[in-house]
């Protein structure tokens, strides 16, 4: 299109009047900017238009100019006031979270603390069951310990009345009424010695020895042709049964004295004792 | 400008010395009303003193943004109050279409200003002119009112307002 017809066409007037539509406003500012015929045509108009509304002017009331510029002064004074800095006083906010999530948290809290309570609980349990479990740990390890203590005694006392009922086993009683000169220092005493007369082991058989003072001991002698000879120490937890002692092979007496612990070479102490083959 | 920018009093007084008369007849021109005028405008120096930064001088004259105000506030305080009254009086809403528009203007008004100008036009041209700027309708709105083709409504007032210039000059 022609710049000029563009004028011509009466849109410059249409714009400055307000009547063009806005994609003709769009059009016509562009045109301005490219086109400086057409802001010369624009400028030209609107000046005439203002000389024209100038000329046609009607005054208005002269007490309404007051009233203008008095709001004027309201306005710039509510403006200043609203650039003042205001504090202005919020609320205390609740958190924004909605009331589902809260009812959530409560109910995790309570969970919470009624599992801390449980754990409180089964710990306290735990706890007495642990202690429980130790005592009845203790008490079977007791009893085990007893049943093998019996099972041991059992067997010896086998042991013993085997030897008792063997066909070969030579017996021998050691009594305290047997001690020559000074004699026992217990009378009553008394011993018994099996002889295996194959194997030449003997096993001793305490009946009754009073139990000897700390540090001492009581020592078996095989007398053989007048010389005594170790037959072995005897432990007084044996009790009754029958104990091994050393291989003797040819003794014509038997004989029980105290000794140091750990027995002596040659007897020192007390016989309390003795028995004849 | 930049006076008026920063809401300077004297500047705005000045402004007001200068143009509300120029403005006040258009006012007039649009509502027909000396009391209502009045009103309007306040409302128009108000506006101005508020939005005087959204002015860009690339697009046209001060006085041009301001009269395009003018014509706007006396339009929309025109038809808030038709609105009103016709809903004081329902007849009028249903003889809306068949007001003839030369029964609405007071006679003095057609006196002055652009209205003055438009006695110098075709009556076909007149009317038109008189919907299109005085009641702010749109084209389209014209067209449906005068039972006219668009594209003649748009064709009689290009060519109105060639005349106008015309006769402005």
């Amino acid at each position: 299109m022609n710049i000029q017809e563009y004028i011509s066409s009466g849109i410059v007037e249409s714009y400055v009047l307000g009547l063009a539509d806005e994609a003709e406003r769009v059009e016509f500012e562009q045109m301005c900017t490219l086109h400086a015929e057409v802001r010369t045509a624009r400028d030209t108009f609107e000046l005439s238009l203002e000389q024209h509304a100038m000329a046609a002017a009607v005054a208005p009331p002269v007490q309404l100019r007051e009233t203008i510029l008095q709001k004027f002064t309201v306005e710039t004074a509510s403006a200043i006031h609203e650039n003042a800095p205001v504090v202005q006083m919020r609320p205390i906010r609740r958190s924004a979270v909605p009331m589902a999530t809260r009812y959530v948290a409560a109910a995790a809290v309570v969970l919470l603390v009624g599992s801390a309570g449980l754990n409180f609980y089964y710990f306290n349990k735990y706890r007495d069951y642990s202690q429980r479990y130790d005592q009845l740990l203790a008490q079977q390890t007791e009893l085990a310990k007893n049943n093998s203590a019996m099972q041991t005694r059992m067997s010896n006392y086998e042991q013993t009345i085997a030897g008792l009922t063997s066909p070969y086993m030579a017996k021998i009683t050691m009594e305290g009424k047997g001690v020559p000169a000074n004699g026992s220092p217990a009378p009553g005493s008394m011993a018994t010695i099996l002889w295996d007369t194959r194997s030449k082991d003997v096993y001793l058989m305490v009946n009754n020895l009073p139990l000897p003072q700390t540090g001492k001991q009581y020592q078996l002698w095989a007398i053989v042709d007048n010389l005594p000879v170790d037959a072995g120490m005897l432990d007084m937890s044996h009790g009754q049964m029958m104990v091994k002692m050393k291989n003797i092979p040819r003794a014509q007496l038997f004989a029980i004295t105290l000794e140091q612990q750990g027995g002596s070479a040659t007897p020192k102490g007390p016989m309390y004792v003795l028995g004849k083959v | 400008m930049s006076l008026l920018c920063n809401r300077d009093n004297k500047a705005f007084a000045y402004l007001y010395d200068n143009y509300a008369s120029a403005l006040y007849s258009i006012i007039v021109q649009v509502v027909n009303d000396a009391e209502l005028a009045n009103d309007v405008l306040q409302e128009v120096f108000v506006n101005i003193w508020r939005r005087i930064e959204q002015y860009d001088m690339g697009k046209g004259r001060l006085f041009t943004w301001m009269m395009n105000i003018a014509r706007n506030a006396s339009i929309d305080t025109l038809r808030s109050k038709s609105y009103q009254n016709s809903r004081k009086n329902q007849s009028i809403q249903e003889n809306v279409d068949t007001i003839q528009v030369t029964d609405i203007i007071q006679p003095g008004i057609d006196t002055i200003g652009l209205r003055k100008v438009l006695e110098k036009l075709k009556e076909e041209q007149r009317i038109l002119i008189e919907l299109a700027y005085f009641k702010g309708y749109t084209h389209e709105e014209i067209a449906e009112l005068e039972k006219i083709p668009l594209g003649t409504v748009k064709t009689r007032i290009r060519n109105a307002l060639i005349q106008l210039r015309e006769i402005l000059k």
